[in-house]
């Protein structure tokens, strides 16, 4: 087990984010930290999933992650800088559980 | 990837007015896809679009009595004929009546479009009368599902849900339509899908891969092909003909795909798994090389994991990646779908064949050979002057023969349909595979004799299934649909009573249709209902069988009606049960051929 950031690319849509929980729910894949904001596209909108998971089960949930039809792109995070980045990023001006994930990764 | 048309605009005239309701668009659009047929059953949210189809006799509506026998029609509507599947109901409980036919149709893949009515979307979050949050409620048992609220968006998610449905690996998709965009006017537009950035399918395998996963093959000694329901799917059964024939490799076909490569072929060694035939067990456990193809390692087929097929690498194709190694490791994948995957298979083992690989299988196919022999499928004579369930089944494939099709319930006859039925031909065998749910042969056939309206159609049923759905009699008799439906009546949920019977001390805990003797309270036995009187009360021919030496002369008569449905009850001896079986939780090669006989494996042979 260990901790893995997904950035997650998905249309911006309703029902998306319940799509989402709805799948790590029912393949009992446990989040840590979820954060959506929204991308520079309107029409898409950017998840950063944090989860605790051996690479067998990153790879499942990344498998299964991407058969959503609403999910257009997966990449996982390797650089805990770069997620710090981006966490703080989606924190300008957001509320502060966000800052307190991002400094979880400092 | 933008929006393209996916046909041509009608022809603007003057007759043709610039707009149209949300619920004509939705009918056009139905048509433009190419649905012919739709199973449903209105209620208020849908009103309008029962309006708009009364008008457009060319997409015929069968008007079901309960929302889940649309359901399962539209998915043997789908398995039989290879189209998607259309069903249709209405807000709140009409819409939930349907999870279980998509919940079926997810498991099993199966190209369906259910569309709903709901509220309209003023009401929508406000508890309305008969609303239901379907497009949530469908998230994890369809493909997709969509919630439309504005009448423009109709046209193109029909005509995704229909894209959806059928490529990738097939599935159900929900199109859930808010009333007032059913009534709302709209701009009359060529059809386009919605843009999908998400949705990419691999549909040809990556060259390599298949370079690959040849050279495992002819570099192995023990290798089969484990064929799943996405040969039937993609339609891929002459490229396994082919491969099969080609690599001289004995073949197995799960469940889901029954009639996918000839009963009748020397190399086929029957169905794997739970209550697989010893053979075709045999196989996988002994096996170094396993070629699954459109198969998922199912638990009914690899019993207790860790033990399965444990010198068996593993080649996998599959036309969805998250199948991949979902279950068991595997040495090289086959992303794609399995037609023109099997068909490059084939071409490189000739390849690689003519420079000079020489696969040597002789020893492995005369061991799988001696097994398939040595161990056939075998039943039990009934009790004296009663009818043993697998000799009507047998017969009944023996005189109606492998061009029939044939649908099933779940359970004990289930299984000995698949075993004793004979198939030589795809899309012959419809069943609930993965769900597993129980009432699906009768809307199943019906649907099924609609997508092939030609084809002899037998619903192979049990008294328990048969009680869940047989309201659908009605349907078949009011529209012309003449299924025939075969009862398997031993008066008991007869796979539950064989659990109880083998593993928990004969306790049958209710599981007697016929009431529990032992229970003082309970008036038993009791024969109700009487199916023969109840099929006539549908409007069925029915006839009863309660003789073995009749059996063959009943299911004749039933063959020569042809213009109504016919129920037959054949009354059959309790306590037949399924073998070779597998107990649950344990090792394949714990399988046992009858009841207290463990098969014995002598390689030497």
């Amino acid at each position: 087990m260990s901790r893995h950031a997904l950035s997650v690319l998905v249309e911006n849509n309703p029902g998306v984010l319940a799509r989402v929980s709805v799948l790590f729910a029912r393949r009992s894949f446990n989040i840590d930290h979820l954060v959506v904001g929204p991308t520079e596209d309107p029409k898409v909108s950017r998840m950063t999933i944090v989860l605790n998971v051996g690479d067998e089960q990153l790879h499942k949930v990344t498998s299964q992650l991407d058969k959503l039809i609403e999910v257009i792109h997966i990449e996982e995070l390797s650089d805990p800088a770069a997620i710090r980045d981006q966490l703080w990023a989606i924190n300008d001006n957001g509320p502060r559980p966000v800052g307190a994930m991002a400094a979880a990764w400092a | 990837m933008t929006a393209q048309p996916t046909n041509a605009a009608p022809a603007r005239t003057a007759a043709v007015p610039s707009t149209t309701t949300g619920a004509d668009a939705l009918v056009d659009a139905l048509l433009a896809v190419g649905a012919e047929h739709i199973f449903g059953l209105p209620g208020g949210a849908v009103l309008p679009l029962y309006d708009a189809l009364y008008a457009r006799p060319e997409l015929r509506h069968f008007l079901v009595r309960h929302e889940q026998g649309a359901g399962h029609a539209a998915q043997g509507y789908a398995a039989a004929s290879g189209k998607v599947g259309v069903c249709l109901a209405t807000s709140g409980p009409g819409a939930t009546n349907l999870v279980t036919p998509l919940a079926d149709a997810n498991m099993d893949s199966v190209p369906m479009v259910a569309i709903t009515g709901n509220v309209p979307s003023t009401a929508i979050g406000s508890d309305a009368f008969q609303e239901a949050d379907i497009r949530s409620i469908t998230m994890p048992v369809t493909k997709h599902s969509f919630l439309v609220t504005d009448p423009a968006l109709i046209a193109p998610t029909v005509a995704s849900a229909f894209r959806l449905a059928a490529s990738g690996r097939p599935g159900p998709v929900l199109v859930d339509v808010s009333k007032d965009a059913l009534v709302a006017r709209t701009a009359r537009t060529p059809l386009a899908d919605l843009e999908l950035p998400g949705y990419r399918p691999v549909l040809e395998p990556a060259a390599p891969a298949v370079r690959d996963a040849v050279s495992l093959m002819t570099s192995s000694r023990r290798p089969v092909l484990y064929v799943g329901g996405g040969a039937i799917r993609s339609g891929a059964h002459r490229e396994l003909f082919e491969l099969a024939e080609t690599t001289g490799l004995p073949v197995v076909t799960t469940l889901m795909a029954r009639g996918a490569f000839p009963d009748s072929h020397p190399q086929h060694l029957g169905m794997p798994g739970m209550h697989g035939t010893v053979a075709a067990v045999a196989a996988l456990q002994k096996s170094d090389l396993i070629i699954a193809l459109g198969a998922r390692f199912d638990d009914r087929v690899t019993g207790a994991r860790d033990s399965f097929a444990p010198h068996a690498t593993v080649i996998h194709a599959d036309i969805d990646p998250a199948e991949i190694g979902k279950v068991r490791d595997v040495e090289v994948a086959l992303l794609g779908d399995l037609r023109p995957t099997i068909a490059a298979l084939v071409a490189e083992f000739r390849r690689q064949v003519e420079v000079g690989a020489s696969p040597d299988y002789a020893e492995w196919v005369t061991f799988c050979q001696g097994t398939k022999a040595r161990y056939p499928l075998s039943y039990d004579a009934a009790p004296d002057g009663q009818v043993a369930p697998q000799q009507v089944i047998q017969r009944i494939g023996q005189i109606a023969g492998p061009e029939a099709v044939y649908a099933s319930g779940v359970g004990q006859h289930q299984m000995w349909a698949a075993h004793y039925l004979g198939f030589e031909n795809p899309r012959t065998w419809i069943n609930s595979g993965g769900l597993g749910t129980m009432g699906y042969a009768v809307p199943a056939a019906m649907g099924a004799k609609v997508g092939r309206p030609d084809a002899t159609v037998w619903a192979i049923d049990g008294d328990g299934c048969f009680q869940m759905t047989n309201q659908e009699l009605a349907t078949c008799s009011v529209e012309g649909i003449p299924i025939k439906v075969a009862i398997i009546n031993n008066g008991t949920l007869g796979m539950v009573r064989q659990w109880q019977t083998l593993f928990y001390n004969e306790r049958y805990s209710n599981t007697g249709l016929r009431g529990t003797p032992s229970r003082p309270e309970v008036r038993a036995p009791i024969h109700v209902p009487d199916f023969v009187m109840l099929a006539r009360s549908y409007g069925c021919e029915a006839l009863r069988c309660t003789d073995p030496a009749d059996i063959d002369k009943t299911i004749e008569a039933a063959m020569a009606i042809d213009d109504v449905p016919v129920v037959v009850d054949f009354q059959v001896h309790q306590d037949a049960m399924v073998w070779p079986m597998v107990a649950s939780g344990t090792s394949n090669d714990d399988i046992k051929y009858a009841r207290d006989l463990a098969p014995h494996f002598d390689e030497d042979d």
